[in-house]
């Protein structure tokens, strides 16, 4: 059993909050900085908002500016630039970090997803590997799970995600809820749409306000023809979220329901919204755009410079059947 | 402070994240014994309790050994406790504002209902109970403890600046009237505890709390353990029965204890206790029955905070109520009595009250604070390197 998720979200509002007041006035310490951007940065996954992992990232490279001394300040924007895809520079301030003398075991588990975002998997796995021997808590589990996911080695990343959610003794539902969205997403990707709702589903009943999963349920409701469900669900999404990623969708559907009007709308503010990102966080969301463009966009050109892009950053097979898609290929 | 932020698992979800515990005769009320539990520091306006967690205050009989000085007390198997639990809120107006329940079990069974942040709680003949937004109580120069921590030397300055300033926490009040609740008990003398505790299939202890400043300062990382240098034992610590700790990690924590305590005492460069000749310090059975100790038969009184424990090791009859009381200057008694052994002069941390005082009726614990943004710098790590980069940026490294 884990909190409700109105709690969480609520308590995670009044964390930031406090921390935030404090900040505006000076009196955080190092590890406060350092956790406040964990805490803006976890808000923003959940609640699909792009302006808190920016605000996350400004706050890291601050506390990188005026803490050049310490480990955490360099682990801290290495998270961040995870997020927005600037991996070489998250490896670099990795680097840093090791050489300020921070927690080896906590950065080789960073450099491990830094890994896997690259498709660099034998090195992530191998790494995923020694820290479950060493210490199999939930989050090594977990981790371990997702890098099997991501080899398409289904069969054994079921197995570890099952010993991680076993493993689980908190209370905080964020990990678990991410977990299941993370098994769901990997369902999809692999083909198996009804495994894909059962684990998006129950990360939406732990944490109802976890929009990314939402916007997944979305997509299988539209998988399996229940139209006016998927738009209900991405109506509200598409408003209140600054991810283009949700009009999209939303627009693409609605399209194929032949609600161009509305379809129109929402595909203009996705288009507007992919060119202010783009301008801004290039690397974070060419490939999102890509599929953007690929789709209601209706600029395969665009989508297919896009995607070879997103390839010379990452080759991982999400990376290359994209740029094959855009290609005009069938995806395989 | 004295417990808040304690455990990595605290820091995930502070809802479960106990900071303090107090217990108290009722200033106001003879005859009504007073638990409180601060969880959520630095807890903002929408805060809330998890609906995931048991909040219980356990409560045992203890028995002060009759055979002259000792350092343990013996506690007793019959248990009084106190279990809150909350509900997922709701919405009452439609709005994002929420409304939470919240249930008490006491220890005769009967159960109480009521709202959080009502200031008038819930009532059943025998019991009162608040939660919710409240001061937190703890008044301490956080700066000054944590370069008297990472220097070790005392390092409190006349005037000290009081670290809590102005920090709200979720606090839970329950007032008990001790011949309707604890009047089967044999004896005056209890030993409480706070906990959190994970509801559903495993109900593993989330955190406990007794007596200040045992997991941050006592089981802190100082580099002076010999056994254990690098491991933080405090969430192991955490998953431990207070009256019962299982033989696992006893000796970790016996060595963690051992080397903290005796690190400590030497802040005033003069030894204070003197170690047994294996080299156990004489405060750390003590401290390994981590409760607070109330005798329910005593008034109120202020600045009671370890009166009990010490007239059990200098062997003579206790003369106040014991527990710790909300105004209670607990951080200058515990480094008194870990430092100098209880005898004067008395170290101060040039901080003698909370912000606002907490009040003699309930719910005890001060409204809010109207201006949570004013706060203070609240913040004591608990490992020696931590401490060091605190100073730094305080710009104190050099002091």
């Amino acid at each position: 059993m884990t909190t409700a998720g109105v709690i969480a979200v609520g308590n995670l509002n009044a964390r930031i909050n406090g921390q935030v007041s404090r900040a505006t006035l000076g009196r955080l310490t190092i590890s406060e900085r350092a956790e406040l951007v964990e805490l803006l940065a976890l808000r923003g996954n959940v609640l699909g908002c792009i302006a808190d992992a920016e605000r996350a990232a400004a706050l890291a490279d601050e506390l990188a500016d005026e803490a050049p001394g310490d480990a955490r300040s360099f682990v801290a924007r290495a998270r961040v630039s995870g997020v927005f895809h600037r991996f070489a520079s998250a490896l670099t301030d990795l680097d840093i970090a090791a050489a300020l003398g921070g927690d080896r075991a906590a950065l080789e588990a960073e450099r491990a997803a830094i890994y896997q975002a690259l498709g660099r998997y034998n090195e992530a796995l191998a790494i995923r590997q020694l820290a479950v021997e060493r210490h199999g808590n939930f989050s090594a589990l977990a981790a371990l799970a997702g890098i099997h996911g991501e080899r398409g080695e289904m069969d054994e990343a079921e197995r570890w995600f099952s010993a991680a959610t076993r493993s689980y003794r908190g209370t905080s539902p964020f990990p678990v809820a991410m977990l299941e969205f993370q098994r769901g997403q990997l369902w999809m990707e692999h083909g198996h749409p009804r495994r894909a709702r059962a684990w998006c589903d129950a990360a939406v009943r732990r944490l109802p306000a976890y929009v990314p999963a939402q916007g997944h349920l979305a997509e299988l409701d539209a998988v399996r023809g229940e139209t006016a469900a998927a738009i209900a669900r991405l109506r509200p999404l598409a408003l209140a979220s600054d991810d283009p990623d949700y009009a999209t969708q939303l627009a693409r559907i609605l399209g194929n329901a032949g609600q161009m009007e509305e379809a129109q709308t929402w595909r203009g503010q996705a288009k507007a919204r992919y060119d202010e990102l783009l301008e801004r966080h290039q690397d974070a969301f060419v490939d999102h755009a890509a599929e953007f463009w690929l789709t209601i966009g209706g600029d395969p050109g665009r989508a297919l410079l896009l995607a070879q892009h997103n390839l010379s950053i990452r080759q991982t097979p999400r990376a290359r059947a994209l740029v094959r898609r855009s290609s005009g290929h069938p995806p395989g | 402070m004295t417990d808040h932020n304690s455990s990595p698992r605290a820091v995930a979800e502070p809802a479960i994240d106990i900071g303090d515990l107090y217990v108290f005769p009722s200033p106001s009320r003879p005859g009504q014994l007073v638990l409180v539990m601060t969880v959520f520091p630095n807890a903002q306006p929408g805060a809330l309790f998890s609906d995931a967690a048991s909040y219980r205050f356990r409560v045992r009989p203890v028995t002060i050994p009759a055979s002259g000085p000792g350092s343990r007390f013996e506690v007793g198997t019959d248990e009084y406790d106190i279990t809150c639990t909350f509900a997922a809120p709701e919405t009452t107006d439609g709005t994002a504002n929420f409304a939470q329940e919240g249930r008490c079990t006491l220890p005769n069974g009967a159960t109480i209902s009521f709202r959080v942040n009502d200031e008038h709680g819930g009532e059943t003949p025998g019991a009162r109970v608040f939660a919710g937004l409240r001061m937190d109580p703890l008044f301490i120069d956080s700066t000054g403890y944590v370069e008297t921590l990472a220097t070790q030397r005392l390092a409190f300055p006349v005037n000290g600046t009081n670290g809590a300033d102005g920090w709200d926490a979720l606090g839970i009040v329950v007032e008990l009237d001790v011949a309707t609740m604890l009047g089967l008990a044999t004896g005056t003398v209890f030993a409480v505890a706070a906990e959190t505790v994970a509801a559903g299939q495993f109900p593993v202890r989330l955190e406990r709390f007794g007596r200040v400043f045992v997991k941050n300062q006592l089981l802190g990382q100082y580099g002076v353990d010999p056994v254990n240098r690098e491991l933080d034992l405090r969430e192991l610590y955490n998953q431990e029965d207070p009256f019962h700790l299982a033989p696992d990690y006893l000796g970790a924590y016996r060595a963690r204890l051992n080397a903290n305590l005796a690190f400590l005492d030497a802040i005033d460069e003069k030894t204070d206790w003197p170690l047994r000749p294996d080299g156990t310090h004489p405060l750390t059975e003590l401290y390994l029955g981590d409760y607070q100790v109330v005798d329910v038969a005593k008034p109120y009184a202020d600045d009671t905070y370890l009166e009990i424990e010490q007239a059990l090791l200098q062997g003579r009859a206790h003369a106040t109520c014991g527990g710790r009381s909300l105004n209670d200057d607990a951080v200058d008694t515990n480094l008194t009595f870990v430092v100098r052994g209880g005898n004067g002069p008395r170290i101060s941390d040039g901080v003698d009250q909370a912000t606002v005082r907490a009040s003699d009726s309930f719910p005890y614990l001060a409204p809010p604070n109207p201006d949570p943004a004013a706060v203070g710098r609240f913040l004591v790590p608990s490992k020696l390197a931590d401490q060091l980069a605190f100073l730094e940026q305080a710009g104190l490294a050099s002091r």
